[in-house]
């Protein structure tokens, strides 16, 4: 396209013919819209923080609302406050980041090993149970926690350690770092696990036997050359681990908040709170700013090297399992009893809690179904009703798998038309562009992500009626949340069509529409409906993503739960956690069941 | 029918140029091959006339309607040319059933349901698909897939055929059976056809004319038989026939320049050429070979003997020149034989060795003429 030697009337009906294009008008149009729901909102937040705002006047005297001023990343760097606002949030942000991180693939790399490498028994059914804690709702594992640990120093019951050991936890095991750091590990160990176990499945054995045929011993061959080889993935999976893990949100502040324990997600939280969007905002770039170096450090070190294991997947060579002999059932038992621990014994607990009366008494005489099924009584839980009883409930459920539907359909087609433009249209700047526009929420830590748009659609803008406490809302963020993920899905379909299907389409006369919704529509179908699904489960989970932009009238299941968590009721939360849980893993089921079923023999059509 | 015009059309990747000012007339109910190796621009001319691809410039003429002009701004969408194309890899759509395959381009017509469903019984059986029209692509064998492309094609009857290598997939014998079919379907509905390939047996088989292409450029247009016999330069000459002709490169030895030699052998020609080095080109079947060393003509030593069915070839040496020829599969020659070689001299091709342009002799003219 960027001939020189086209003549001047070629380069005309070139740009007429491309005008008229479906396929570029569309690309235009895709391009303003995410330009204006992605790049805006951060422009827009920069701006905010640089602006005396009208509350600002309670703040400083010398506030002209409007004003350009520095006055609040000042007050963030070097104010009498800094230390409690930023730099001790920060440290713990760093600390809780750090350690969760190298605990979560210490975990996922030896498991992955036993599963993928080693012939230990009964893989198959441990698999899924390995990855429930990362499909589960990430304060579910905060709210067991607390369930064992709760300390009665910050108020409210006992918890189960208490209650069989006869003595109060220490404080660093009941709140702060510690829980913090080991709860968001079990979180995310799963999400290292998968990382690690796709670069080890694209090891091929012959590596390993030659090292073997010249003599090299186990630990050598696992020191000189299934490591290296992973390592890669390792550090991939250290920097986007550590990024997800700084925005978290619910977990630090269920652990943290208690005991004025704050990280740099929970201190955006803290300060919307009291009113103080400003500040909250300036915390919220920086989060920004943290996760933007995280992957830059990515990109530096690893990205070229990792990259070489994304794109080698499914290709299923066999590889050898390496004999763990008599060892054989002690790490099964070891990764079962793990499994168990992580995966299952947080749900029980949840699902024991919310059967008691009050809360820290265990025995048979404190059981109860009020919290599931009861009605409303004053005496109990201030007068809410159980779960199934409860209206707020009804409706949150019926918010939650609403937003989850309507966001998934959307973020999954859009991601096909972005794939399919990026694809086909790769020698286009624009297609390009519009590829890596769509990718930048990624980068944004949801909380920060939620600050965004709390400012973005607070006021009408032209022809954008102010969105603020409305669904519409909540479905845009969740939606532009979900792009990097369905994009990636959509370009994995599309480049596995042919292009000479479609043209076959263009020569019978079709145009772009019917093209689309009649080949690459269905064929693409089994990735993006599992994309799709994968989204869902996302949206009904997410929390830190919308807590922000939440009004009692766009309540969701998660909100709710986090509210109960807020304010002490915390059988109502667990309950509410549990019915979470349970659609996730009905949703990971069929996930499953798609992934088996009816379009993968679909798929093999196809090839 | 329609008719194909295509004009001084250029098509360039980047800095690689793809075609070059290829014009070329294509009649009503041609069966016109495009052929040439890999990478010699055959298949993107054939996607410029599908509109496929966009040329830089020139101008492609479809039986009245001008598809493509670079100077009146012209681009008619594949759809609107009214033609039909067999890929390479058929591009048959593996999530519909054979029928709905074949249906799609009558549903793009909205042609009415009775009619599309007669035409459609009507083509699968023409095909021999009748019997698997509820199957799936992946069900079929590749001759069955090569037959749903091909009832896809006729589906719509479009006045024009494009055929992208459409029997490179097959295994030989079926590649044959096809090559018949093929072309009883072409002369059927009298479409006029244009067939890439690079197999020259395909070419010669089935076309009326070949076009051969190198680099961009067409090289020759001609029926097939006058392509084997004349070829018009040495890179046509040497592309076409298996085993390859005999290519040989001959300076003057006397002032008339009708006597030419290497130093190894020397050839009249009979004829003046009118330039200083030739190559000479000589078909292997074309060159007798005689153990009767009494036999006018020079002494060749026999360097192998390849027996291949129901032919045998003769490589030959004199001194550094080497020569193929082949005989019948009746050979009694050895290796390491001395033979009289001979040819008839109005079936050699003399080509200017600085250009690779074949000189025609006047009498050929003549014959041409008549």
């Amino acid at each position: 396209m960027s001939d020189i030697s086209v003549p001047a009337h070629g380069l005309r009906s070139r740009l007429h013919r491309s005008a008229t294009d479906p396929v570029n008008i569309l690309m235009l149009l895709l391009l303003a819209v995410l330009a204006y729901l992605v790049l805006w909102p951060f422009i827009q937040l920069t701006i905010e923080t640089l602006t005396w705002s009208q509350g600002d006047r309670r703040l400083s005297r010398d506030a002209v609302p409007g004003e350009f001023t520095w006055f609040h990343w000042l007050q963030a760097t070097t104010g009498p406050l800094s230390t409690k606002v930023l730099y001790g949030p920060l440290i713990n942000t760093m600390i809780t980041g750090i350690v969760s991180t190298i605990l979560a693939l210490l975990a996922g790399g030896v498991l992955a090993w036993c599963v993928v490498r080693s012939d230990m028994p009964g893989k198959r059914w441990l698999q899924p149970i390995l990855t429930l804690p990362y499909i589960l709702p990430s304060f579910a594992i905060a709210l067991a926690w607390e369930t064992v640990f709760r300390s009665p120093k910050v108020g409210g019951q006992p918890g189960l350690f208490e209650a069989l050991l006869g003595t109060a936890p220490p404080e660093w095991l009941s709140y702060g770092a510690v829980p913090i750091s080991i709860t968001l590990a079990i979180h995310y160990f799963p999400f290292a696990y998968l990382l690690v176990a796709g670069a080890l499945a694209t090891i091929d054995s012959q590596m390993e036997e030659g090292a073997l045929i010249s003599g090299a011993g186990r630990l050598m061959i696992l020191r000189r050359i299934t490591f290296p080889v992973v390592a890669p993935a390792f550090a991939a999976a250290f920097i986007l681990t550590f990024g997800k893990t700084i925005g978290q949100f619910a977990l630090p502040f269920l652990l943290g908040a208690p005991t004025q324990y704050h990280t740099v997600a929970t201190m955006v939280y803290a300060n919307l709170a009291l009113g103080l969007d400003s500040m909250a905002f300036v915390l919220a770039i920086v989060l920004i700013a943290m996760s933007l170096v995280a992957i830059w450090f990515s990109n530096r070190f690893v990205g070229k090297k990792s990259r070489r294991f994304e794109t080698i997947s499914g290709k299923g060579f066999r590889s050898r399992t390496i004999a763990l002999g008599a060892w054989r059932w002690p790490v099964f038992t070891a990764v079962a009893l793990f499994s168990f621990t992580v995966g299952i014994l947080p749900l029980i607990l949840l699902g024991v809690q919310s059967v008691m009366l009050i809360d820290g008494f265990y025995g048979l005489e404190n059981l109860t179904s009020h919290f599931w099924f009861g009605t409303s009584n004053p005496e109990i839980a201030f007068g809410e009703p159980g779960v199934l009883h409860n209206d707020i409930i009804l409706g949150a459920t019926w918010n939650t798998l609403k937003l989850a539907f309507i966001s998934a359909v959307i973020a999954s087609v859009v991601g096909l038309v972005i794939a399919y433009i990026s694809v086909r249209r790769a020698d286009n700047p624009l297609a390009r562009a519009l590829d890596q526009i769509s990718f930048i929420p990624f980068l944004f830590p949801t909380i920060a992500f939620g600050a965004m748009y709390l400012t973005l659609f607070a006021e009408p803008v032209g022809p954008i009626p102010a969105l603020y406490g409305t669904f519409t809302l909540l479905v845009l963020i969740s939606v532009v949340s979900r792009l990097p993920y369905s994009v990636k899905t959509g370009v994995t379909a599309v480049t596995q069509i042919g292009k000479e299907l479609e043209e076959a389409a263009e020569l019978a006369g079709a145009g772009w529409g019917m093209r689309f919704r009649r080949i690459i529509m269905p064929l693409a179908s089994s990735g993006v409906l599992s994309g799709m699904m994968v989204s869902f489960v996302g949206v009904m989970r997410e929390l830190s993503l919308i807590i922000l932009l939440i009004t009692p009238s766009t309540r969701v299941l998660m909100t709710v739960g986090f509210g109960y968590a807020e304010e002490g009721l915390s059988q109502l939360s667990n309950a509410l956690v549990l019915i979470v849980a349970v659609l996730t893993i009905i949703g990971e089921l069929i996930l499953m069941w798609i992934g088996k079923g009816k379009m993968a023999r679909l798929r093999d059509k196809q090839s | 029918m329609a008719k194909i015009t295509v004009r001084n059309l250029t098509k360039r990747y980047g800095s690689a140029t793809a075609l070059n000012n290829v014009s070329l007339e294509i009649e009503s109910g041609e069966f016109l091959v495009l052929l040439g190796p890999s990478g010699c621009g055959k298949t993107t001319l054939l996607r410029c006339l599908a509109g496929l691809e966009t040329p830089d410039e020139g101008e492609i003429i479809i039986g009245d309607h001008v598809v493509f002009s670079s100077k009146n701004n012209t681009m008619v969408p594949p759809g609107k040319r009214n033609l039909g194309m067999v890929f390479q890899s058929y591009a048959l759509w593996p999530h519909m059933s054979v029928r709905d395959n074949v249906k799609f381009g009558l549903d793009v017509l909205k042609t009415p349901k009775g009619v599309a469903d007669e035409r459609l019984d009507q083509v699968l059986d023409d095909v021999g698909l009748a019997h698997l029209d509820g199957r799936y692509p992946s069900e079929l064998s590749g001759g069955q897939q090569q037959r749903v492309a091909l009832a896809r094609l006729l589906a719509t009857q479009p006045p024009v055929f494009l055929m992208d290598e459409p029997l490179s997939n097959l295994d030989a014998r079926l590649r044959m059976d096809m090559r018949v079919e093929l072309k009883r379907f072409q002369s059927d509905t009298g479409a006029t056809t244009v067939y890439v390939t690079h197999d020259q047996t395909e070419a010669m088989t089935m076309s009326t004319r070949v076009v051969v292409m190198k680099d961009g450029e067409i090289q020759q247009i001609s029926p097939p038989d006058q392509l084997y016999r004349q070829p018009e330069n040495t890179f046509v000459a040497d592309f076409i026939g298996m085993p390859r002709i005999n290519l040989v490169e001959l300076d003057t030895v006397d002032g008339r320049g009708t006597c030419f030699s290497n130093g190894d052998i020397q050839i009249e020609t009979g004829w003046a050429p009118g330039v200083q080095k030739v190559i000479i080109g000589a078909r292997p079947e074309d060159i007798t070979l005689s153990a009767d060393l009494n036999t006018p003509g020079e002494d060749y030593q026999i360097s192998a003997v390849l027996p291949n069915g129901p032919e045998t070839i003769i490589q030959l040496m004199r001194g550094q020149t080497v020569m193929i020829v082949r005989v019948g599969h009746d050979t009694e020659f050895a290796t390491n034989q001395t033979v009289k070689l001979s040819f008839k001299r109005q079936s050699l091709n003399i080509y200017d060795a600085q250009t690779g342009v074949l000189v025609t002799p006047p009498d050929i003219e003549v014959a041409k003429a008549g």
